[in-house]
């Protein structure tokens, strides 16, 4: 099983990169995730989905529904897979520490 | 030798295939129908389901449908066997003179018989020559071969063969009346010796055995496998009726629900 | 991505995901044993097995009409093949001529490498029947299919996909794991949505009691499929129904069907009858969902452990329905852009929905056109049976799986002017169509058929 080593936490990832435990998530593990995923950095924009993400799904253990999240960003669909070339789901999701998707999506 | 294959094999032969047959079915039988796997569009009466079973029989729709190079050979291969099997029932029984009873004199009717076995002699032989053709060049059809697969078809070819080659080469050839006296003693179990000791006839009624005594055991059984899993998949099946409970569209529309001035709780 | 000697393989579920589904994985030195053991059991059972196992002749008919075999060729993607993963295990072990003639049948021993084969293979099957439909005898090689991944599932060898979907199920009523206050949430969102952009006041009754009808959607709509759920939400709002969406069972889909026949899907069906008498509705319709749809139509009579009380039903039968008796008013002129229709296989092979999807397509789109093959002839999308995995390998694969429908889309011209619209109205097709349609650049959309159906409705 993959991990990342988040000052000094080592922090277990699936086979798909996603953190095991969402509660170890912070904004450095974010910054770490997203290096693995080929962003360098995190810009306000990611910040923004990022947050938002975070949020929704602390609020209601799940991601929200795509088109929600671009409404609630204000970023079209093709934008958020401009910051996060790995789309929605297995992106910007996993950066934002969420358990990866399951299901017919 | 002869002796074995002419006045004792015949009823191991006969036993074998027997008890194989059952034990085969009766394995088949044993398992059940669990779930509804019935294949839509759904047939909705008997006749329906009958039609399907025919077309497929009769005509080999599926194959030739979804694989006609395929069908090109499969079908008069199979029409020829039926009618050289049946040619050999009846041919041995009227002595060829079959066809009398449809209107034919004596001489016409062995005329017909001899003519329509020759011909489907050679289109059995021809379409089994294809199969086997297939099998060894295209690539789809030797991928999925087992050696027992080309082994069926040459034991096929090899019977067919020594049958045409009696029937073309006169001096080899066998009369019916012999052959229908053979057959007579064999059924009263008094069996005697094959007539006139044609070897052709020796090698040809012992591969025959050998086949009826491999079917029960193999691919050949597809003939029952097939009603098999047509009886799973072909079954009549009728729809629920639809329309929804308590809804009356043209009073909602009238009411206007969904729309701003009607109130949202107004529902029926 | 797990590499077994070449093999092309999902991610398998870990040891504690396969017990949180009540699997005990099975040692590797006891899985060639249990499995004969299992494969006796299922033979002895199910008559469609048996017949797969015994009746086929090796045509090779099936080949050219498999769509995994045609973007593959590999020779072990012939429906027949596939089949001949078990079928020489089974002449092995329980016939007469396996036993005594080997090899010349075509039998073998059981070994490790043969199960890992199982995995791999019966993980690249699209469960789409069309070998069943065009076999001359109707060999149902899903049948097969089924029954290997029933093994495998009993020995603990199950896509982590799949795992994680029965696990969800079980922990939330939904494959996606969408929690009451998640759902809700969404419905008020797609209310607010469908007031900005149709117009109307639509309301999503959740858990209501005393409702005529309970809607069943799939999960999936409510991460991916907005205009679906929208669409059923306008069509039972437009026919004055009192209709609810349950919590409880919020899935339309039923992996036990794909993976596990036998407690997996026995524990959804009985979770459906608990929603329906706890929320005492008359009757209950189905959402768009294939393989879903399949399980509960034609599974569950003869599975459920209580009475059967409601009629169970699809909203394309309700809708054509409505459509035939003239009681909605549709504007097919609305939309304004091609649509194509794929058929799901399980839509058109096991349920008979191929005229009804015709009758709702045909009055809510004026450009419509066919995709050929099609009806029960057509191809699979290439995600059938929720072969979804996005590993990179696993990824390539469902692209090759999916090169047919795409040619079959592109002749269709419909995403010629990039405006086109591919309904595909089953969430698994979508899932896999979604992604599918940008890598063979076919310049289309995917959209449901309800979802047509909302942009149609004429409301005043």
């Amino acid at each position: 099983m993959p991990s990342i080593n988040v000052n000094g936490v080592e922090i277990e990832q699936d086979e798909d990169g996603f953190i095991v435990d969402p509660s170890l998530w912070n904004e450095d593990v974010a910054k770490a995730l997203a290096a693995q995923e080929g962003i360098s950095e995190l810009t306000e924009e990611h910040w923004k989905v990022v947050n938002y993400l975070r949020n929704y799904y602390l609020q209601f253990q799940i991601a929200p529904m795509i088109r929600k999240l671009c409404k609630e960003t204000g970023f079209s669909l093709k934008k958020i897979y401009e910051l996060f070339p790995s789309g929605p789901a297995k992106g910007a999701c996993k950066v934002a520490g969420l358990p990866k998707p399951t299901g017919c999506v | 030798m002869t002796y074995f294959i002419a006045q004792i094999l015949p009823y191991i032969t006969v036993t074998v295939f027997v008890l194989g047959v059952v034990y085969r079915l009766w394995r088949w039988a044993a398992s059940r129908i669990v779930h509804n796997i019935t294949l839509s569009p759904f047939p909705q009466t008997k006749t329906e389901v009958a039609g399907i079973y025919l077309r497929e029989i009769l005509l080999f729709r599926n194959v030739f449908n979804f694989d006609r190079p395929l069908w090109v050979g499969a079908w008069p291969m199979h029409i020829a066997l039926l009618n050289v099997i049946g040619g050999h029932v009846v041919g041995f029984y009227f002595l060829g003179k079959q066809f009398v009873y449809l209107g034919a004199s004596e001489a016409l009717s062995k005329y017909l018989s001899n003519l329509l076995g020759t011909v489907f002699g050679i289109i059995l032989l021809a379409g089994l020559l294809y199969l086997l053709y297939r099998r060894i060049a295209i690539d789809k059809v030797r991928q999925v071969s087992n050696p027992s697969d080309y082994l069926m078809l040459l034991l096929l070819i090899s019977i067919v063969s020594i049958g045409n080659f009696m029937r073309l080469v006169p001096e080899y050839g066998m009369h019916y009346e012999p052959v229908k006296e053979y057959f007579t003693t064999l059924i009263l179990f008094q069996p005697a010796a094959i007539p006139e000791g044609n070897p052709f006839f020796i090698i040809h009624l012992l591969l025959a055995q050998i086949l009826i005594m491999i079917l029960p055991f193999s691919k050949l059984m597809h003939l029952f496998g097939m009603f098999g899993m047509r009886w799973i998949e072909n079954r009549v099946y009728k729809e629920p009726a639809p329309g929804l409970p308590n809804v009356d569209v043209a009073a909602a529309r009238a009411r206007g629900t969904g729309l701003s001035s009607a109130s949202s709780t107004d529902v029926a | 991505m797990p590499e077994y000697k070449g093999l092309k393989m999902p991610a398998k579920a870990s040891a504690e995901e396969m017990r949180q589904i009540h699997i005990e994985p099975v040692p590797d030195d006891q899985k060639v044993e249990m499995a004969i053991q299992y494969l006796d059991e299922m033979r002895k059972k199910f008559r469609s097995f048996v017949l797969a196992m015994e009746s086929c002749v090796k045509c090779g008919l099936c080949a050219e009409n498999c769509h995994t075999y045609l973007g593959t060729r590999d020779p072990n993607n012939i429906p027949t093949n596939r089949a001949e993963l078990i079928r020489k295990i089974y002449r092995r072990y329980f016939t007469l001529e396996g036993r005594w003639f080997g090899k010349l049948v075509g039998a073998e021993d059981l070994n490790l490498d043969i199960i890992e084969q199982w995995y791999s293979y019966f993980y690249q099957c699209n469960e789409c029947r069309r070998c069943a439909h065009v076999c001359p005898f109707g060999i149902d090689t899903c049948e097969v299919t089924m029954i290997g991944r029933q093994i495998l599932h009993w020995l603990g060898i199950v896509p982590k996909l799949h795992a994680s979907v029965g696990a969800a199920m079980e922990r939330t009523g939904n494959h996606t794991g969408l929690t009451k206050p998640a759902i809700v949430d969404t419905l008020e969102f797609l209310s607010e949505e469908i007031k900005d952009e149709f117009g109307v006041d639509v309301e999503f009754p959740v858990d209501k009691e005393g409702a005529d009808i309970m809607y069943v959607p799939s999960s999936a709509d409510f991460l991916l499929n907005p205009y679906t759920l929208m669409g059923a939400g306008m069509f039972f709002t437009y026919i004055g129904a009192n209709w609810t969406i349950p919590s409880t069972i919020t899935e339309a889909g039923n992996f036990g069907l794909l993976f596990d026949q036998q407690h997996t899907m026995r524990h959804n069906f009985t979770r459906l009858l608990h929603a329906a008498q706890k929320l005492g509705v008359k009757k209950i319709v189905w959402g768009e969902c294939g393989h879903g749809w399949r399980a509960w139509k034609m599974y569950l009579p003869g599975m459920a452990d209580l009475p059967l009380r409601w009629p169970i039903t699809h909203i394309h039968d309700e809708v054509a329905y409505y459509i035939r008796t003239n009681q909605l008013k549709l504007d097919p002129y609305k939309l304004g852009r091609p649509v194509t229709l794929h058929d799901p296989c399980n839509y058109v092979r096991a349920c008979g929905l191929a005229e009804t999807m015709r009758t709702v397509i045909r009055a809510c789109v004026a450009d419509f056109r066919e995709m050929y093959p099609n009806k029960e002839n057509n191809f699979c999308c290439g995600g059938g049976s929720a072969i979804l995995f996005d590993d990179p390998e696993m990824y390539q694969l469902r692209i090759k799986f999916s090169q047919k429908k795409a040619e079959q889309v592109r002749a269709t011209g419909v995403g010629k002017d990039g405006n086109g619209i591919l309904c595909a109205p089953c969430s698994i097709c979508k899932a896999q169509l979604y992604p599918m349609v940008e890598e063979h650049e076919l310049g289309v959309e995917v959209k449901g058929l309800i979802d047509l159906v909302g942009m149609a409705l004429v409301w005043k």
